[in-house]
C-alpha cells in the first residue's frame, strides 16, 4: 500500500510538473510584457476558479458515484489522458513532430504581444488577466483532474486519504517549479519535457489499465504489484514503437532525397 | 448552437484529441467487460491490454503515414 501511495504521489508530481511548466511560460511573458500585477491577478483567480473546481467536483465524485462505476470511468480517462502524452512523447523521440521548446514559445508568445503593441505599465490590464487567467486554468484543471483520479482511485491508508498524497505531489511540483523559474527568471527550457511527458505518458496509461480493468470486472494477478508489470509492458511497448517509427521515417527521408540527386546529377 | 459545438470540440480534445485513441480505448474497455462476464479472467485481461496498445500502434503509424508523405 506504501509502494501504491508512493507511486500516485510521483505520478501526481510529475504530471503537475509538465503542466505548471506550461503555465509558467505564460504568466512569465504577461508580467515582462505587459506587467507582474496583471499576470498574478489572473494567476491568483485562476486558482480561487481551480480550488472551488476541485472541492465541488472532488466531493461530488466521491460522495454520489458508486466505487466500481467510479473506477471505470476514471480508469477510461487515464488510459485516454496517458495515451494521448505517450502518442506526443513517441512522435517527438521518432522525429515526427519538433521537441516542445519553451525557450521558442516563450519568444513567440513574447514577438505575438509586442505585435499587439502592448507595453509596460503599472495598472491592472484587462488582456494580460484574461490571458493568465486563462493559461493557468487551463493547464491547472489537467493538474486537478489527475489529482482527483488519483486521489479518488488510491483510496486511504491508515487514515491518510489518497487525495492528500496526489495533492502534496503535485503542490511539491508547483513549488519546485515556481521556484526554479524564480530563480533563474527564464522559461524552464532545461527541463526535458518531453522525457517527463513519456514518463507520465507510461504511468497514466498504466495505472488507468490497471483500475479500468478493476472496473470492467477483471481481476490482475499479485493485485498492486501487477502495476509493475503493466509499467514495463507498456515501456517495452513504446521503445519498439521509437524504434520502429524512427527506422521508417529515416526510409522515408532516404526514398525523398534519391530523385532530388538523380534530378541534380 | 456554435458555443454548445465549440464547448464540446473543447472538452473533446481535453479529454482526446484523437478519434483512433478515443474509438480504440472505448472498445478496449467495452471488450474487457463482456470478456470477464463471457470469457477466462485471463483472456480478457490480455485482450484489453493488447486492444489498448493496438489504438496506440494505429494512431502513431497513421501519424507516420501522414508525415512521410
Amino acid at each position: 500500500m506504501i509502494a501504491h501511495f508512493g507511486a500516485v504521489f510521483v505520478a501526481a508530481f510529475l504530471a503537475s510538473a509538465v503542466e505548471f511548466v506550461e503555465a509558467f511560460t505564460i504568466v512569465l511573458v504577461i508580467g515582462v510584457t505587459i506587467n507582474w500585477r496583471s499576470s498574478l491577478a489572473g494567476t491568483a483567480l485562476a486558482v480561487v476558479a481551480l480550488a472551488a473546481i476541485v472541492g465541488v467536483l472532488g466531493t461530488a465524485l466521491i460522495r454520489y458515484v458508486p466505487l466500481e462505476a467510479l473506477r471505470l470511468i476514471v480508469g477510461l480517462l487515464l488510459v485516454l489522458f496517458g495515451l494521448k502524452w505517450l502518442k506526443k512523447a513517441i512522435m517527438r523521440y521518432a522525429g515526427l513532430k519538433a521537441l516542445h521548446d519553451e525557450e521558442a514559445i516563450y519568444e513567440e508568445r513574447l514577438a505575438e504581444l509586442r505585435a499587439r503593441g502592448v507595453t509596460p505599465g503599472k495598472r491592472l490590464d484587462p488582456f494580460g488577466v484574461a490571458t493568465s487567467f486563462k493559461s493557468v486554468l487551463l493547464e491547472g484543471l489537467e493538474v486537478a483532474f489527475i489529482v482527483i483520479t488519483f486521489g479518488i482511485q488510491a483510496g486511504s491508508y491508515k487514515g491518510m486519504p489518497g487525495m492528500a498524497v496526489a495533492a502534496l505531489g503535485a503542490a511539491l511540483a508547483l513549488l519546485v517549479i515556481v521556484g526554479a523559474g524564480t530563480l533563474v527568471r527564464a522559461p524552464l527550457q532545461k527541463i526535458p519535457e518531453n522525457t517527463l511527458k513519456f514518463v507520465v505518458g507510461i504511468m497514466l496509461a498504466s495505472f488507468g489499465t490497471f483500475w479500468g480493468g478493476e472496473g470492467a470486472g477483471l481481476a490482475w494477478w499479485g493485485e498492486d504489484l501487477f502495476l509493475l508489470a503493466l509499467v514495463a509492458f507498456y515501456l517495452a511497448a513504446s521503445g519498439l514503437l521509437i524504434l520502429l517509427l524512427r527506422s521508417g521515417a529515416r526510409r522515408a527521408g532516404e526514398g525523398s532525397e534519391r530523385p532530388t540527386r538523380r534530378a541534380i546529377e | 448552437m456554435k458555443r454548445i459545438l465549440r464547448a464540446l470540440k473543447s472538452v473533446y480534445d481535453f479529454f482526446a484529441g484523437d478519434a483512433i485513441l478515443l474509438a480504440g480505448t472505448a472498445i478496449a474497455f467495452a471488450a474487457a467487460f463482456l470478456l470477464s462476464h463471457l470469457a477466462t479472467n485471463a483472456l480478457a485481461a490480455i485482450a484489453f491490454v493488447l486492444l489498448i496498445v493496438a489504438a496506440l500502434v494505429t494512431t502513431l503509424l497513421r501519424e507516420a503515414g501522414g508525415s512521410s508523405r
